[in-house]
């Protein structure tokens, strides 16, 4: 099936709720709230024993629909699963997203022979399957929301997708990225993928233009389906980049991931390798997966590796050039043009130097005017504001100018804040205007640096193996 | 031989491991250096060989039935004529057959021993999930106690290679260290990649050890070669 085959997944234009029931705490009345909640098409439950269910009619059986629906969820009874996709079949409905658990996951030769039955029914009559054992699919912008945890708050619409491999950590994610106003296009949990897989969902996903990053949480591939990961990871990471968190990296975590999705954790090694071969980013820790995130989001390419730091506050200024060089960047020297323009801006104990230290008195029209003629140089590849919005001079006014001199001239540009409320504030006006904030020297290092690998990796282009 | 043929031989005698020479011949047909190797089966032998061989050689048993060859007499380097090779070849069979008298015995490979040099391993795996993979590391301490190895999903590019062996963290070792003159990555990544098409081309093949790879300031040659097959 082609990629688009995806799309009655994530746009369809009517759904049908296999296992709608009024009853509360049901997985079938969560899913069903979700779709009245956001979903604009046409909502049909299904469920034998009612007429009605939260005011929308009900039908006897998948037979009895008034149309053939785009897409099915099913939350029933393992048992009655296979059944539910034949009707589907013969009904023509081509897509089915498998709520139910009772699978191969259960590690039983009863679940095992319930899997091995519904993946044989379902290609029979040609029905393509997410799941089961799964949460489905959580769709920002067409309000396909399988998720059935009501009480996870909804991020923003967005544009990070995010595939995973556990269910439970993509409903805790989208409630964190919810929290910290972080946007998401769609999000997928596939639970057993007996079908639908990482490989297409990702080329579904390089295709969507709602997505502009691609956020994958993965515990091991099937056998044999990492040469195809590698080549559609290669195709997407042209166009936009894919970050990645691998579980099961230490022998220890592998084990744990194979009992729990019965899927194998692979060999770390040959993973990463993988991934670097494929320009995906991999994230060594949660706190990396959402940095990276953030700044591929928010920033430009780096067409270098020169960094200069602007900073009010000189100890941070060294801490950060320790991070930036321990990540392999450059720090120049400031070249004589450049110093000379700066000490004819700047008050004789700034130190021009880079980093650029305006110090403890400065205001704001310093910042503006470093930052106006850092922004102009070919030989600046990435700029990183501290802005410790402490100093009595700084009113905040330099913030509207990051801002938009990040947008003029298309350079990287980050910041770091560190403190309570002004500095909280002062970061989230910057995060708003596309200026990525960081708290810890550290993590924007790496950060950045996920960026400037992208980046080498787009500008080197494609060289593949024969 | 064809790789297949000595594949096919193997597998047909039940033997998962190939033997010494057959792992030599098949290094060699995909063009990976390997000292000069021949098998014999009598001291005769040994003697009429030694000198196209050249010196100082070493001898192992050939035995599919022997894995621990030192253990049991099966090893003997640093022979420096054909009388010496003979002589040894005659006392290896003779008490290699004492100590383990139910061993199937082939015959001695007798090979030219390598100049000393700095010693890499280059391996190559098949891994479930992505297929063919190569490895790259530093001999002895680097791989056995710091892991410090490299990897790659097969094929691989001589650029790719190249990458491999600047990723280790002992990648310096290789540029020269102590007065020592660089190495020749050209010829690693040259028997990486050699390594990566061996093992696409056999699918029977479940991994290649080349431990240790000796490395100059120019060239390289396998001094072990260890094939292993997939079992039935």
């Amino acid at each position: 099936m082609s990629v688009n085959g995806l799309s009655k997944f994530f746009q369809p234009e009517s759904i049908v709720v296999v296992g709608a029931t009024p009853k509360e705490g049901k997985v079938g009345r969560a899913i069903l709230e979700n779709f009245i909640a956001r979903f604009k098409g046409r909502i049909y439950p299904v469920n034998p024993h009612y007429d009605e269910v939260l005011g929308l009619k009900c039908y006897r059986s998948i037979k009895d629909l008034p149309e053939i629906p785009d897409l099915a969820v099913i939350a029933i009874p393992a048992p009655l699963v296979s059944a539910a996709i034949k009707e589907l079949g013969e009904k023509g409905c081509k897509a089915a997203i498998v709520i139910s658990g009772g699978f191969r996951e259960t590690g039983t030769p009863e679940g095992a022979a319930l899997e091995d039955e519904l993946v044989r029914v379902a290609r029979d009559y040609g029905v393509r399957i997410i799941g089961p054992n799964c949460i489905g699919i959580f769709d920002n912008w067409s309000g396909v929301d399988t998720f059935f945890v009501s009480k996870m708050k909804r991020p923003p619409r967005g544009h990070v997708a995010f595939i995973s491999q556990s269910g439970a950590f993509a409903s805790a994610l989208m409630d964190w990225m919810a929290y910290h106003g972080i946007g998401v296009s769609r999000a997928i949990s596939y639970g057993n993928k007996v079908d639908v897989d990482d490989v297409e969902l990702l080329e579904f996903l390089g295709e969507d233009d709602k997505t502009k990053v691609i956020l994958m949480y993965i515990e091991g591939f099937k056998e044999g389906r990492g040469k195809l990961f590698m080549e559609a990871a290669r195709r997407v990471s042209m166009k936009k980049p894919i970050v990645v968190y691998k579980a099961g990296r230490t022998a220890r975590g592998s084990k744990a991931a194979a009992s729990h999705t019965a899927a194998m954790a692979g060999d770390y090694a040959v993973y990463r390798a993988a991934f670097k071969q494929a320009g995906v980013l991999e994230a060594e820790s949660f706190d990396e997966m959402m940095d990276i995130v953030r700044i591929l989001l928010d920033q430009p390419l780096m067409k270098g590796n020169r960094v200069y730091i602007l900073t009010d506050a000189g100890g941070v200024g060294v801490m950060l050039t320790d991070a930036l060089a321990s990540a392999g960047f450059e720090l120049p020297l400031t070249p004589p043009d450049l110093r000379e323009q700066l000490q004819r801006i700047l008050p004789p104990h700034c130190i021009v130097e880079n980093p650029i230290d305006l110090t403890g008195d400065t205001d704001d029209e310093r910042y503006i005017k470093v930052l106006e003629l850092l922004s102009q140089r070919s030989d600046v590849d990435a700029i990183v504001v501290v802005a410790l919005p402490q100093v009595p001079g700084i009113k905040g006014t330099f913030v509207d100018y990051v801002i938009k001199l990040k947008k003029e001239y298309n350079k990287p540009i980050v910041a770091l804040t560190i403190g309570s409320d002004v500095a909280i504030e002062t970061a989230r006006r910057l995060q708003e205007g596309g200026v990525t904030v960081f708290e810890s020297p550290e993590r924007l290092a790496k950060a950045l640096k996920a960026l400037r690998t992208y980046s080498l990796f787009i500008s080197k282009g494609l060289v593949p193996a024969k | 031989m064809s790789p297949k043929d000595i594949i096919r031989q193997a597998l047909e005698e039940n033997r998962i491991k190939l033997l010494e020479h057959e792992a030599f011949e098949l290094a060699r047909y995909y063009g990976i250096p390997t000292p000069k190797a021949v098998l014999v089966k009598s001291p005769e032998e040994a003697h009429e060989t030694a000198d196209s061989i050249g010196y100082p050689i070493a001898l192992k048993i050939v035995s599919p039935d022997i894995t621990h060859k030192s253990d049991v007499g099966g090893v003997k380097l640093g022979l420096m004529n054909r009388e010496e090779a003979a002589k040894s070849v005659a006392e290896m069979l003779k008490t290699v057959s004492t100590k383990v008298p139910q061993a199937r015995i082939v015959g001695v490979v007798m090979y030219k021993m390598a100049p000393a040099g700095l010693e890499v391993i280059v391996g190559g795996i098949r891994d479930s999930v992505f297929g063919a993979a190569v490895m790259f590391g530093l001999g002895g301490i680097f791989v056995e106690v710091l892991k410090d190895v490299s990897f790659r999903i097969s094929p691989v590019s001589y650029g790719e290679a190249l990458e491999m062996i600047e990723e280790i963290k002992s990648a310096r070792i290789l540029g020269g260290y102590r007065g020592q003159p660089p190495v020749d990555k050209q010829a690693l990544a040259d028997i990486i990649v050699k390594t990566s098409n061996l093992l696409l081309d056999n699918e029977e093949i479940e991994s290649v050890d080349l431990n240790p790879v000796i490395v100059y300031p120019q060239g390289a040659v396998a001094v072990d070669v260890r094939v292993i097959l997939k079992k039935g």
